[in-house]
Formats: structure tokens, C-alpha cells, sequence
């Protein structure tokens, strides 16, 4: 992939903007509220921007229009669960946090419950985020030494190393803004892309022509039911169920639990804010998200057009070629060059017979393309497993690296340099939340609770500070020690919080709605949630979507019996808490 | 009622307009992508 002088410039020009811009926006007060909170004088639409900023790593925009490609838009319906949550997010969560003043979602559990109950549920956080956030500046590394050749130390340290410069520097104030300008050069490259890729079809392939070809390859199965003829596949990762009720789970645990988004809400100005802030997610989300997929829709329609390489990864194709498998590897290759061959064949056909509104063709065309398409993907899972068998770290999966070879092989100079700088610019936008959060819980629930010594406002803010940088160089640490151990690890991150999301999550539901539930049984609970989602996650039966709900619902059986059993006399656990829900 | 329940609500009356407009408006893409995906198969 080549990266040229004009590609340097215009990454080098968007990181600096950046930077430069965060550190501008990074004046507040010296204080816990000025740099934890921004003084709690955020407007709705920058807290918008900040929690779609946070969610919305660098993998979403690397991997969403690859994972349009290979499987179809289905992945869509992970969304659907997120727009409920922003609801029960704003009647059960936001009320409670705002009236309160707390600076950490985890301080509302001591004021519930106890002391312990608060550092375990912060404690779980900062184990999964902390790893996670590490991940998240390696992910994006493995990439880019991929397809660019980077060196991934050097870019580890590059990418984290600039971003702790304005997020230990201007704390929240710092965060939000940057997010918000990190979001409208991100869409607007995305967009741009996007563009570029219809712009390069043959003439008489438009956007229509283009979604035909998709749809009738089985790209554009947006709903999907999950049901097969042996009846539910409980292992279905994206299906309008586990979208729903799994998305749902998870959605609410990331929304009302997970520091990193509680803190970005919590800046908001009033309660108002926030909810509109969070309801404006609920809307906009998903038709964004359908957006980012429907690029890799054009992306197939594209390649339908152009010769696809049979393996996106540019790295591990290169040593493929020069191992003992290479003979293997070209055999099944050239059988993918024939496939596609035919394949453009039909789908020119296809064209023409859309054209002519000829429907008996059209019919017969779509019932030939999707045998093709089956035999491609058949040829397509054949490679993956000479990869796996070549390269034991990799687990054969180049979704990761479809938009990306895209961009590379077709895209103008200095367009390249463009995508190349949103990812960092994702990367940061998620990871300096991250970052900000891990040091808001650590100071607010760790080192403020437990100190015995009183610190002034602004020895408060320089601890603050420091736990930002401490928690900087941590992540910057796993992110050298996490890419040994390759692609694999980015999936066993995603799963490591499902772990814990459902878990957090059920000990919030418990103090909302079982208000006769204390802090022992609540702690109990949640002790043997956890153990019962690890022993179903290790008898592999569901997909880990499905570990939120576990999670959550047992911390809330549990504790409840537990109350019942063990608890039934404590006079303390079954004070109701001093809060009482508004109308909504 | 405390200033922060008093704070006049955006475009509707009540916040549960605003929860029925976000889920009503996601049962509507669901339709329209469900349309969708049936148009161009």
C-alpha cells in the first residue's frame, strides 16, 4: 500500500489540528468538577456527539464496511437493543446520577448500598476497561503494520503518547470537544469514501444497480430471524433477537454503568441535557451505523466490477505466498479469480436485465449469482484455513482489512493519508473517554474514599492528572505485550467484557427496583453472577451477546434469594434509599 | 418540584413523548429495513 508525501502531510495536518485544538479547549478550573466534569456546563449536542465519539471506536469504522461485505448488513441489528436503553438510561439512571452530584456511577452504590459493594463494581470496571483500552491502541496498530508496514511499537506509542498529551492536560472539557471535531471529519471521510467507491462503478451501475447487486448476493439482509430448520441458533451472533434483548442488555450496562459514557452525560449543564444528549443517540445511532455498513455494500458491488483480492490482509498474504502452503494458496486463489470471473459475467447480465425490467431474467440471473456467491465464500473459508494453518497466531479473519486494501488500492493520494488519520482519530476518541474514566474512578472511588488526608481542590486535580497519565502508560504497556498474541485477542477483549457488563449491570438493577435488597446479599449475588457466567461462557453454549442478560438477571435472582435466605433480618440493607423516582 | 424537574422538556410536554418518539421511530426503520432488504432480494 503506497502512502505518499501528500498522504503525510494531511495525516500529520488532522492529528496536529487535533491536538492543537484539544489542548486549546483544555482551560477549566483546577479542580475535581473542572477536569473530572468540565464544571457539569456541557450542552446537549456536545454530549451527543461525546458519547456517539466514545462508542464508536476505530475498529466500528474499519470493520463494520468489512463486515457488510463478507456477511451481509445484518450485523445492523446489534444496534436495536441501544435505542430502548437510551430510554431506561434516562428514567432510571440519569434522574438518580444528576440529583445526587456523583462523579462516578459507582459512588451511587455506596450511598445504596455499602462501601464494598461500590469498590467491586468499580474494581470489575477498571479490570475490563483498563485491559480493553489497551486493546483498543493495539487494534488499530495491527492494521496499519499490515497494510502500511508501521512499525507497531512505534505506532502504539505514537498513537497513545499524542492522545495523553490533551486528555491528561484538559481532563473532560478537552475530551468532549475534540470528540465533536473528531466526529465531523471522521462521517465526512467516511462519506468521501463512500463516494469514491459508486463513483468508480461502470457507467450504468448506480447506487440502485449497486444495492440490486447487493441484495441479490445476500448483502443486504438487514433483519434476519435467526431461526433455521432445526429451529433457534442460539451461537447466531446478529439476529433481530439477540439484537433486541442481547444489544438491549448490553447497551444499557455500556450506557448506565460504564464510566467512560456515565462521565461523558454527567458534563451536561442540567438533567435536561443529558437525556436529550442520550435520547438523540437512541435516534440517530442505528441510520448512521446502516450508513457505515451500506459502504461496504458498495464495496461488494464495486468488486463485482473490479478484481477483489482473495485475502485482504496485505501482511500475512505476503507470507503465505512464501510459505510451505504458497503452492495451496495460488491453487485456491486462481479458482477464486475463475469465480469471480463468472460471477462479473452474471452480474453485468444481472444489470441489463434490471435495465429491461425483464423479471423472468432477473429471477434466474439472482438464483445463479447467489450459487456463485456460495461457491466464492466456500473458496474465501478454504483460504482462511491455509492462513490459520500457515500463521497459528491468526485466526484467518481479514474483515478488518477489506475497507482498508479498498482504500489503498483506490483511493487518491492524500484521501489515503485522510482515512488513515480517522482512525486514529476513532481510536482517540474512544480511548481518551476511556482513559478519563479509568482515572475518575480511581480517584473518586479509590484514592479519595480510602485517603485519610485531606487534599486541597488543586492536589485533587493533579492526582487526577496523574492517574490519567499512570492509567496512559498502563494501556500503552498491554498494547506492546497484547500484539504477540495477535487477532485473537481483540475477540477474547469483546468477550472479557461481556463477563462483566451484565454482572455491573445487575447490581445497578438491584438498586433501582429491589429496594428491600442490601449490600451483603447484593454483594453475594453478584459474587456467584459472575462464577455462573464464566462456567456458562466455558461450556460454550450461547453466543457472548447472551452473557449480558445471563449476568444481569442472575445478579438479580441471586441477590433477591440471598436477601430472602441469608439477610431477611438486617436492619440497615433494608432502608430504601433516600432517592424516589421522578415522574416521567 | 426541584429546578431540574422544572426545566421546560424540548418540542413535547412530557419526557415520554420523547421515549415513544425514540422507540416508535426504531420500530420504523426496523419496517423500512426489513422493506428494504425484501425490495432488493
Amino acid at each position: 500500500m503506497n502512502f505518499s508525501g501528500l498522504d503525510w502531510t494531511v495525516l500529520v495536518l488532522t492529528l496536529l489540528l487535533i491536538i492543537v485544538y484539544g489542548v486549546y479547549r483544555s482551560r477549566t478550573s483546577k479542580n475535581l468538577e473542572g477536569y473530572l466534569l468540565s464544571n457539569r456546563q456541557m450542552p446537549w449536542w456536545i454530549v451527543m456527539l461525546s458519547i456517539m465519539g466514545t462508542q464508536a471506536s476505530a475498529i466500528t469504522f474499519l470493520t463494520a464496511p468489512g463486515q457488510a461485505y463478507s456477511d451481509g448488513m445484518r450485523f445492523i441489528q446489534y444496534y436495536f437493543g441501544l435505542p430502548f436503553a437510551m430510554v431506561v438510561v434516562c428514567i432510571a439512571f440519569v434522574p438518580v446520577f444528576h440529583k445526587l452530584k456523583i462523579f462516578t456511577a459507582y459512588e451511587y452504590l455506596e450511598q445504596r448500598f455499602d462501601i464494598k459493594t461500590r469498590l467491586l463494581t468499580s474494581f470489575l470496571f477498571l479490570l475490563s476497561r483498563g485491559i480493553s483500552t489497551g486493546i483498543s491502541i493495539v487494534a488499530p496498530a495491527l492494521v496499519l503494520h499490515s497494510m502500511l508496514g508501521w512499525d507497531i511499537t512505534f505506532t502504539n506509542l505514537f498513537m497513545g503518547g499524542l492522545l495523553i498529551i490533551y486528555t491528561v492536560s484538559g481532563g473532560a472539557k478537552a475530551v468532549a470537544y475534540t470528540q465533536q471535531l473528531q466526529f465531523i471529519i471522521i462521517y465526512a471521510a467516511m462519506f468521501i469514501a463512500a463516494w469514491w467507491a459508486l463513483k468508480m462503478l461502470p457507467q450504468g451501475i448506480g447506487i440502485t444497480e449497486a444495492l440490486h447487486i447487493g441484495g441479490k448476493s445476500g448483502r443486504l439482509n438487514v433483519i434476519t430471524t435467526g431461526f433455521t430448520e432445526k429451529g433457534f441458533d442460539w451461537k447466531d451472533k446478529y439476529n433481530i433477537w439477540s439484537g433486541v434483548i442481547g444489544g438491549f442488555f448490553l447497551a444499557l450496562s455500556y450506557f448506565g454503568t460504564d464510566q467512560s459514557q456515565v462521565g461523558r452525560y454527567l458534563t451536561a449543564r442540567s438533567e435536561k441535557e443529558s437525556k436529550i444528549g442520550l435520547l438523540l443517540n437512541g435516534l440517530v445511532k442505528v441510520p448512521l451505523q446502516f450508513g457505515i455498513l451500506l459502504i461496504g455494500v458498495f464495496l461488494f458491488a464495486f468488486y463485482q466490477f473490479n478484481k477483489a483480492p482473495a485475502y485482504f490482509n496485505l501482511a500475512q498474504e505476503r507470507t503465505l505466498k512464501q510459505s510451505v502452503n504458497a503452492k495451496e494458496y495460488a491453487a485456491a486463489s486462481q479458482q477464486y479469480d475463475q469465480l469471480q470471473a463468472e460471477k462479473r459475467n452474471t452480474v453485468v447480465a444481472l444489470g441489463n436485465a434490471l435495465q429491461h425490467h425483464d423479471k423472468t431474467s432477473i429471477d434466474q440471473l439472482r438464483t445463479q449469482l447467489q450459487q456463485q456467491q456460495q461457491q466464492a465464500t466456500a473458496v474465501r473459508d478454504s483460504i482462511q484455513n491455509i492462513v490459520k494453518k500457515t500463521i497459528p497466531d491468526s485466526d484467518g479473519n481479514d474483515t478488518n482489512y477489506i475497507f482498508l486494501r479498498f482504500v489503498g488500492d483506490y483511493l487518491p493520494n492524500g484521501l489515503v493519508g485522510l482515512v488513515i488519520a480517522i482512525i486514529f482519530l476513532a481510536s482517540w476518541s474512544s480511548i481518551a473517554a476511556a482513559l478519563h474514566a479509568l482515572a475518575s474512578c480511581t480517584m473518586v472511588d479509590f484514592h479519595k474514599r480510602l485517603s485519610k488526608k485531606t487534599a486541597t481542590p488543586l492536589q485533587e486535580y493533579r492526582w487526577s492528572q496523574t492517574y490519567a497519565l499512570i492509567w496512559g502508560l498502563f494501556c500503552i504497556v498491554v498494547a506492546q505485550f497484547g500484539h504477540n498474541l495477535g487477532n485473537s485477542l481483540i475477540e477474547a477483549v469483546n468477550i472479557l467484557g461481556s463477563w462483566f457488563y451484565g454482572t455491573i449491570l445487575g447490581i445497578f438493577l438491584v438498586a433501582f427496583y429491589l429496594k428491600r435488597v442490601g449490600g451483603n446479599a447484593v454483594f453475594t449475588g453478584a459474587i456467584l453472577a459472575e462464577i455462573t457466567v464464566i462456567i456458562v461462557y466455558s461450556l460454550n453454549l450461547l453466543s457472548f451477546l447472551w452473557l449480558n442478560v445471563i449476568g444481569a438477571v442472575c445478579v438479580v435472582v441471586f441477590a433477591g434469594l440471598t436477601q430472602v435466605l441469608f439477610f431477611r433480618q438486617s436492619g440497615k440493607q433494608l432502608q430504601a434509599p433516600s432517592y424516589t423516582q421522578p415522574e416521567t | 418540584m426541584s429546578p431540574v424537574e422544572q426545566e421546560k422538556i424540548p418540542l413535547f410536554k412530557k419526557w415520554r413523548y420523547w421515549y415513544w418518539l425514540v422507540i416508535g421511530f426504531l420500530l420504523l426503520l426496523i419496517v423500512l429495513f426489513y422493506l428494504f432488504t425484501k425490495h432488493f432480494a
